[in-house]
Parts: C-alpha cells; structure tokens; sequence
C-alpha cells in the first residue's frame, strides 16, 4: 500500500464549480431563454400593474422563471449527464457522490438569483415597480425557497424517469401546464375548484410566499402556513427524487 | 517508494454479482500487476462490464473482495480510486467544455496542481497541442480517445482501466494507442484492458484472462493459451486458416452461439 493523498473537498469543489459554471455560460443561450419568458410577461403586464398590485406581478414572472430554472434546466441537464455517462466518469474519480451535486445545485442557486434579479431589474425599469429593500431581500429568500420546490421537482423527474427525450417531454409538458394553469386561475379566469387547486399547488403556494415577502405587513398566519407547504412540496419532490435517481441510464 | 514489476496493483477474489436470480459474476478471482497488460476477454453479456463496474466502484458484488493497490473498493473507496486511471467505452465529459477545461477539472479533483507548462507539455504528448482551446465534441474519436487516456493518466495512478479503447479507431490510431498502452507498462502502471479484438489482445497483452458467463475458464499469456488448446477439438473445428489463433481459442472456449 502507497500513500495515497486524497484531494479536499475545497479542491474538488472548486474543480466541479469552475466546470459547471462554464458549462452553464457556454449555455447560455438556455439561460437568456429562461430569464426571456418571464421578462416578456412582465412587460406584457404592464398595463395590469395598477389593477394587479406589483408584487403580484412580480411574484408570477419570477415563479415562471424558477419553473423554467428547475424543470427546464436542471432536470435536462442532469438527464443529459447521465445519459452521456458524465457522472459515471466523475463517479470514478476520488470524489463523493454529494460533491458532483452540490457543485450542479451551486449553478441553479445562481440562476435562481439571476432570474430574480432580471425579474426586479425589468419591473422597475419596464413597469415601474419599486419595492422597499425589505421587500427585495424577503423576495430573494421566497425565490430560494420556491426555487426549491422546482429543483426537488426537476430531481424526481429525472429521478422516475432514465430517458433523457421523455425527460424533456415531461419537463415541457409540466413547465406549460404550471404556468398556463397557475397565470390563468391566479386571475380568476378558471373555475373556483381549479383556482382552489392551483392555490395550494407547488405555483399557487410559491407564488403567494413570493408575493406576501415583497409586501411589507402582508405576511399573515396563512402566508405562514403556505410556506410551510412550500417547505413541504420542497422536502417530498427531493426525497421522491434522491430515492429513485441513479447515476446511470443502464 | 519503488515499485517493482511483481507488485499487485489489482486484486479481486472470488467476486459474486448477481441480477435478480441471474449470476453476471461467479467466483472470479484474477489479479493484475504493476508493468504488466491484463486483458479481460469475454463475448458480450459475459460478466466484463460488472467485473468493471466492480472495481471501479460503481456496483457492489454481493460477496468478494476487490484491492485497488491494496486499498479495499468497499472500506476505502476514495484510496481505492485515487490510484485508479478510467478509460470508460463511450464519450463521458462535457462537450461544451474545451480540452484543457477538462483536464484542469480531473487534475483538479485528484488535486494535482496543473500549471500551464505542465498542461501544454501533456498535450504536446498526445500531439494535441493546437487543440487546447477546442471543445472536446469537436475532436475527432482517435483524438477523444487520445484524450480520455490522458485524462485517465493525470494522476499518475497505478492501476488504468481501458475499457474496449480502440472501439471505432482507425488503425493508425489503434496501433498508437497500443504504442501508449505498451509506454504505461513500460512505466510500471499495471494495465486491465477490455478489448473485443482479439489481434489487439494478442499484441498487446501479457497475460489474458476469459470469462464467460461469469466465470473465468482460461487465465494465461496468450502464446501459452494458444498451446494448451492447439489440440482441443472445439479450437480446431472454429479455426479457418488452418494455423491456431488466440480468436480460434476464444471461440473454441466460449462457442460459436452469438451472445446479444
């Protein structure tokens, strides 16, 4: 037996996070489309604003955006790098599993603070809506939180599914149906039982927490109890996803 | 520390895998040493792959044990895997990534400082030295190939899986591939080669072991295989040219029935 020095954990972080950022900005025409959906709803909505309020507003645009973030970018990219046999290669390296996912979730974390960023800097430049700074800082923390929801999500999608086409299938397929379902009863313009639904659904609850944090004093005992369901949907998505994903397609 | 050319780098010990009721591996026992190419043969389906998987970490065998430079797969994974260089079959980094991208992440992951001179000094090796800057989906497959061996080797580690490396080569390339394979044990590396190819088994190998459902039934130099089975009934009714080969002895062993 030699002896054999293992790499710290810094030094395989910092390897893995300078590789999963450049990958992501060589992509980043996937992340100008993620931040360009939400941006184009909240200058459509500029009109609204008034009737609307702000934050609710804002709250839709940046609850489209984590969709996209978590169902869109993560899961394909991971179906991608699983398919591809790029964590099989990584797995054989002397490093531990919570590393490679850690440094992928590390990119997500940032896209999620730059689509709530894009999505503050577009409402006060295109419609006018100001927060107090409290209002931005508790919308950055709901936006973590609900960015949580739809990674976890992301994770039992490509957790129950191997395929990376079906992947992407289900992904689009779950991203439309939140946001067309979600934008259309948070109006009022679907039945009072599918406004129900939609309500404490994972775009219902997240959209809420985001909205109540951006308004100073609107934080009630139900926003209170809409976060904690948020929490929840976040813990169950990624123990559903964590439980059946495997590293390789085979 | 010196190595010599006896040391076991690769020792697995009546390894058990099983699918279900089916028996991929069963009681394989091999080992590889330092400066020496160990060729696992076997038709498809055999048991290559989970042995692979195996000592590579990837799939647990229900019973047996696996030393990696005699750190223990399953009791000292990272130790076990830092002294192992992995060849894997199919292209397996980021394609958006440039070439000197990813060697500088599997340098840095096996914490091996990699300074520019040293970077460009190893891609002058494998004659890559203008494709620093180019994303590895644009190399063609000798110089992906080229790549993925480099990259097994940043490490320098004692033990390098090359699994089924010359798949879709040309024959340029497969015979520099051999070139460096034959440079590693030079070097002292032990080398365990999964190939389908039976010429490059018997140019390359020093010794060669045959599996087939799950179990090894010939272990030996490929000179000494050939042999021992010059007279056996089945190698003479598969040979076609009339002169004995390593294929005529795989055949001969394993059977004419093609394997999905």
């Amino acid at each position: 037996m030699n002896n054999t020095v293992i790499p710290s954990n810094k030094a395989v972080l910092s390897a893995l996070l300078r590789a999963d950022f450049t990958t992501q900005w060589r992509n980043r025409r996937s992340v100008v489309l993620i931040l360009f959906i939400p941006v184009i709803i909240l200058i459509s909505w500029k009109g609204l604003v008034d009737k609307l309020g702000g934050p609710f507003v804002l709250s839709n645009c940046i609850t489209i955006g984590l969709n996209a973030v978590g169902l869109m970018g993560y899961s394909n990219a991971v179906a991608r790098d699983r398919d591809k046999g790029i964590f099989q290669r990584l797995r054989v390296a002397p490093l531990t599993a919570w590393s490679i996912m850690l440094s992928r979730l590390a990119v997500q974390l940032a896209m999620i603070l730059l689509v709530t960023t894009g999505v503050f800097v577009a409402g006060y430049y295109a419609d006018g809506i100001q927060l107090t700074p409290g209002g931005y800082i508790a919308g950055f923390a709901m936006a973590f939180v609900g960015g949580a929801v739809y990674l976890g999500l992301g994770q039992a999608i490509v957790g129950l599914i191997k395929n990376p086409e079906t992947v992407n299938a289900v992904t689009r397929l779950v991203y439309f149906v939140f946001i067309m379902v979600g934008m259309f009863a948070e109006q009022g313009a679907l039945p009072a039982t599918v406004t129900k639904i939609v309500k404490w659904s994972p775009y219902g609850t997240v959209e809420h927490i985001l909205s109540a944090g951006m308004q100073a004093g609107a934080w009630t005992q139900h926003s209170t109890i809409e976060l904690l369901v948020t929490i929840g949907y976040a813990l169950i998505f990624s123990a559903i996803g964590i439980r059946w994903f495997k590293w390789t397609t085979k | 520390m010196t190595i010599t050319s006896t040391d076991i780098v690769l020792q697995v010990e009546g390894l058990h895998v099983t699918y279900g009721n089916f028996k991929a591996v069963d009681n394989v026992s091999f080992h590889v040493r330092a400066g020496e190419i160990f060729g696992l043969l076997g038709p498809n389906g055999a048991g290559k792959t989970s042995t692979l998987s195996c000592v590579e970490g990837l799939l647990q065998a229900q019973a047996g044990s696996i030393t990696v430079a005699g750190y223990d797969v399953k009791l000292q994974p990272l130790h076990a895997r830092a002294n192992l260089g992995v060849q894997l079959q199919t292209t397996n980094f980021q394609p958006e990534l440039t070439v000197a991208e990813i060697l500088q992440l599997f340098a840095g992951i096996h914490g091996v400082p990699l300074t520019r001179e040293r970077l460009q000094e190893i891609l002058v090796s494998i004659k890559l030295e203008d494709a620093a800057h180019k994303r590895y989906g644009q190399l063609s497959g000798g110089q992906q190939q080229r790549v993925s061996l480099v990259i097994a080797m940043v490490h320098n580690p004692r033990l390098v899986l090359l699994d089924e490396p010359t798949t879709g080569l040309d024959p340029q390339s497969r015979r520099q591939l051999w070139e460096r394979m034959e440079g590693l044990r030079d070097n002292n590396h032990g080398i365990l080669l999964t190939t389908h190819s039976m010429e490059e088994a018997e140019a390359v190998c020093d010794r060669i072991g045959i599996i087939d459902h799950g179990r090894i039934i010939a272990i030996d130099s490929p000179q000494v295989l050939i042999d021992n089975h010059r007279n056996d009934p089945a190698v003479i009714s598969v040979s076609r040219k009339g002169k004995i080969t390593l294929e005529d002895v795989f055949i001969g062993l394993t059977g004419t029935t093609v394997r999905s």
